[in-house]
């Protein structure tokens, strides 16, 4: 819970700091004026430094105040559901090309919905993957002539 | 007159009613899920527009968007569940009429209320968009880069008591928008070597990463939760002495939610706000308020709706969105090469026409479709999240690839997930982050260009009597937080002073 807290407003000095260190190895611009790409980099990260060190400071000063949505980010199954999904994105990364668009997408959308609806739920799980899979492929790859793999 | 005309049989081709249709039938169904609002509906629909022709998918995108805005009531009134922000008020005297037994009259006076703000701010948006686009072609670099400094210092104090989160989100994504290569001087900026950043991030998957995966990992905090019992529906018309006691708050409203949604900034949360107070401030019975008063749902609805027709105005005339979902119809219309601004009206009039042509129609067909359709539409809140949360998903990783033809994007989509998710949890409101990465490389560049003009000093900013307007309107701007506290502070006294007295 307070590493939540504070972990946000730390990752924002983080961001802010590594903006800013590597704005001043920006190239000079050749064309112009040689400093212009820098101008607005520096004066954001340094802008968005100082409101993140203050917003550090606040939350510092409200750390034991409870926050219930982070809390609910810690109960029952909230964390897995956030992890599988992005566990699954990942994979569908690396098989969308090779496997294809309908076959990946079975496999995505499927074991999402096994894991989020729940295996009782297996004939609704199946027919919404097929169906989506099927129309969503006709769709874009028919009717908007978007390329598919 | 002409262009009107012209307009009008555009939007009458079959295929533009067709996506009229679908369109609003789509962003009502998003728009009523609970937790979802417009921004979100037309970010995961975005794909859908890819291959239009630009007049349909503007006609389109703006049929999910007040598709969306008529269907977010139907889950505040029924669920007591906001989709966003300006169905909120909504729930102050929707919900409590459902709870009455009345929630198919709230559902009717609602759409009602919804259709005729609609119609009278497309009104308002035929006599007021080509003045300001013709005042808006007198604007320089510098005029135009204190607009959008305008623009996103009002959207970051309006999100009141949280500035400090609000500013940061802006630098964010001010900074997110540097990523790539310069395009005043070619210089490779923060691209870290790696090939598929040299031409940025592409802002529409920042979108639907924040819009689209980080609600549902938002929705998946409470997802395992008792359902909430939906009220049951009753008659779907109102009663005569409703619509006596609701007619003049609609009219009234209409127009007041107009000229804040133009605003650079506010928009459907505020215009709600401001009339749902106002009516209740001139009502004689103001303590019905809150306890299913119609009045008090009618003003808001009639005010959102006509805010989100109000703020295709700064949208289309000078290419700056004045809300998060005006944003992200401003990304895809730049997807399509349309480039909104002043001179759109010159240069493409037909197109202009026929989007203010598909609002008149587009409402007509909203109010038709939510008071006969209502009973199948709410069947929609019957299906489980479950099914749906795994489906938007889907939508937001197929709209990507559509959008690169590149699998790496996933990568980056998943990542703006997980921060839309913390910046959610935390508080941070999203619409800086999203309107910064939409502007920022604009607004750069327009600071830039002003400065080479002026051989590098900053009087330039103060040079004519629109910058300065401009400048003293965006203090005023940040004042505002400030004041209110301080009303509050003195109100607070004054009461505290009637007790001890």
């Amino acid at each position: 819970m307070k590493a939540v807290k504070l972990g946000m407003p730390l990752f924002m000095i983080l961001i802010s700091l590594t903006f800013l260190i590597s704005s001043f190895s920006i190239p000079r611009a050749t064309l112009g004026n040689a400093n212009g790409p820098l101008y607005f980099p520096i004066g954001l990260s340094i802008f968005m430094l100082v409101l993140s060190v203050i917003y550090f400071l606040k939350e510092l000063k409200t750390l034991n105040e409870e926050n219930e949505k982070v809390k609910a980010l810690f109960e029952g199954r909230t964390l897995k559901l956030i992890g599988v999904t992005i566990a699954l994105g990942v994979l569908y990364a690396f098989i969308f090309e090779t496997l294809g668009f309908f076959i990946s997408t079975i496999i995505y959308l499927g074991a999402l919905l096994f894991y989020v609806n729940g295996v009782k739920k297996w004939l609704v799980n199946v027919i919404v993957t097929v169906a989506f899979s099927f129309i969503t492929w006709y769709g874009f790859s028919q009717l908007l002539g978007v390329s598919l793999p | 007159m002409e262009g009107f005309l012209l307009g009008l049989d555009t939007v009458l081709e079959p295929m533009n009613i067709f996506w009229i249709i679908i369109g609003g039938f789509l962003g009502t169904i998003v728009g009523m899920l609970p937790g979802l609002g417009p921004a979100t509906a037309v970010a995961v629909l975005i794909p859908v527009t890819f291959g239009m022709d630009p007049t349909s998918a503007i006609i389109l995108m703006a049929a999910i968007y007040y598709g969306a805005m008529y269907g977010g009531s139907r889950s505040s009134i029924l669920l007591n569940t906001p989709g966003d922000g300006s169905a909120i008020a909504a729930t102050f005297d929707g919900y409590p009429m459902a709870q009455k037994g009345q929630a198919g009259q709230a559902m009717a006076i609602s759409a009602v209320a919804s259709f005729i703000g609609g119609i009278l701010a497309t009104f308002g948006f035929v006599f007021l968009a080509k003045p300001l686009a013709n005042f808006a072609l007198q604007f320089g670099p510098a005029e135009y880069f204190l607009l959008m400094l305008l623009t996103l210092s009002a959207i970051v104090s309006l999100s009141i008591g949280k500035m400090v989160k609000g500013f940061i989100a802006m630098a964010l994504g001010l900074l997110i928008a540097t990523i790539g290569i310069d395009p005043q001087t070619g210089v490779h900026r923060f691209t870290m070597d790696i090939p598929h950043l040299t031409e940025g991030i592409e802002f529409l998957i920042v979108i639907i990463g924040v819009y689209a995966i980080g609600e549902v990992f938002y929705n998946y905090l409470s997802i395992d939760k008792k359902k909430k019992e939906m009220e049951r529906m009753g008659k779907i018309w109102f009663t005569k002495d409703q619509w006596k006691r609701s007619k003049w708050p609609i009219f009234r409203s209409a127009p007041m939610g107009f000229l804040v949604g133009v605003l650079p900034g506010a928009g459907g949360t505020i215009a709600s706000m401001i009339s749902y107070s106002t009516e209740k401030q001139l009502s004689k019975k103001p303590d019905e308020f809150g306890k299913g008063a119609v009045e008090g749902l009618a003003a808001p609805e009639s005010s959102n709706n006509a805010a989100s027709v109000g703020a295709m105005i700064p949208l289309l005339t000078m290419g700056i969105p004045g809300s998060g979902t005006t944003a992200v119809m401003l990304g895809a219309l730049i997807m399509l090469g349309v480039r909104p601004g002043p001179m759109l009206f010159e240069n493409d009039p037909g197109m202009v026409w026929a989007f203010i042509n598909s609002m008149f129609i587009g409402n007509v067909a909203l109010v038709i479709m939510n008071i006969l359709l209502v009973g199948m539409l709410v069947k929609v809140l019957d299906t489980p999240a479950k099914v749906l949360y795994p489906i938007i998903i889907m939508l937001a990783f197929i709209g990507t690839y559509t959008l690169s033809y590149s699998t790496m994007d996933f990568f980056l989509l998943l990542l703006f997930g997980i921060i839309g998710l913390f910046m959610k949890m935390l508080d941070f409101p999203i619409a800086p982050l999203v309107l910064a990465i939409i502007v920022g490389g604009d607004m750069e560049q327009n600071f830039r260009m002003a400065l080479t003009s002026s051989n590098g000093s900053l009087g330039i900013f103060f040079s004519s009597g629109i910058s300065i307007a401009l400048i003293v309107i965006t203090v005023l701007s940040l004042c505002y937080p400030l004041l209110i506290k301080l009303l509050k502070k003195k109100q607070n006294d004054s009461n505290d002073d009637a007790m001890s007295a």
